[in-house]
């Protein structure tokens, strides 16, 4: 018997090399997905088309990984008060991590960013807030 | 209007498929970010017996936002005030992305079982609390009575 191939369809997979991410402890079910917008990070956030380079990933110096795009909105919120959102420590990227590179930068700017006075003292203006947009 | 956001989808599936036991939230048939919310009072509290109904609303920078959450049963509580307004640290300057509406609402049904009159919205209402604990509870059980039903 003879075989010809008419037609070859190459398909790549990829996904991001995340030092640790072979950990055995970690919890099934929770794992990859970006604790922001709960997307694996392998996707995209939710305001992108294009995985990949387009929607990179970065990770913390406290070991947790989101798309960038989602914990740099995070950190432009006042409420965030530079913190990360899972750990609630201080957020700043791991170095000497590869995927992190190129991330550095825009990060750095968006923490130094003056943020907002801190809102405890307004307590009573966010419950006005708190009022609806629709009914 | 734009189109639901993955998370948003994915946590309502999941307030469907797996309840929280005591809180049912269901999302508005012309408007998914808008929840009808019902919180049983939790056992050995003054709201015991209660189901309170509420409103949750996902603004549209949820999950960067908090969820405006809001009492539409009359209750007597120091950190709920008489439009239902909640005070509670997590809908305010403690909300981070990694709570959901779950969590959230866990939090809410946490408060019924725990008021603080140190830390209160419902000025009036903390005041009675402090000043009288045993006719406050009182009167919180009564409203339960009264409205909760
Ligand atoms: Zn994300
Ligand atoms: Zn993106
Ligand atoms: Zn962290």
């Amino acid at each position: 018997m003879q075989l010809e191939f008419k037609k070859v369809y190459p398909v790549f997979s990829w996904s991001w090399d995340i030092p640790g991410d072979d950990d055995a402890d970690r919890e099934i079910g929770d794992e990859d997905l970006c604790g922001i917008c709960r997307v694996s990070y392998n996707g995209t956030c939710p305001g992108c088309k294009y995985p990949g380079d387009n929607c990179p990933l970065v990770i913390g110096e406290c070991n947790h990984n989101f798309h960038v795009h989602c914990i740099q909105q995070w950190l432009a919120t006042p409420t965030a008060k530079g913190l990360c959102p899972m750990c609630r420590q201080q957020f700043s990227l791991k170095r000497g991590v590869a995927i992190n590179e190129g991330q550095v930068e825009k990060l750095a700017n968006l923490l130094l960013q003056p943020r907002p006075a801190a809102l405890a003292a307004d307590d009573q203006d966010m419950m006005m807030d708190q009022e609806f947009a629709v009914r | 209007m734009a189109s639901l956001p993955k998370r948003i989808i994915k946590e309502t599936e999941r307030l469907v498929s797996d309840p929280v036991p005591g809180i049912t939230a269901q999302p508005h048939e012309d408007n998914l970010r808008y929840f009808q919310v019902t919180i049983e009072g939790p056992q050995q509290s003054p709201y015991e017996s209660g189901v309170f109904q509420l409103e949750l609303f996902l603004p549209d920078d949820y999950p960067m936002e908090a969820p405006k959450v809001r009492f539409l049963t009359k209750i007597y509580h120091p950190n709920i005030d008489r439009l239902g307004r909640i005070c509670l640290d997590v809908l305010k300057t403690n909300w981070s992305p990694a709570l959901q509406i779950r969590t959230v609402l866990l939090s809410v049904q946490a408060l019924l079982a725990s008021p603080n009159p140190n830390d209160p919205l419902a000025n009036d209402v903390a005041e009675d609390w402090i000043r009288n604990e045993d006719a406050a509870i009182a009167k919180a059980r009564e409203w339960t009575q009264l409205y909760a039903k």
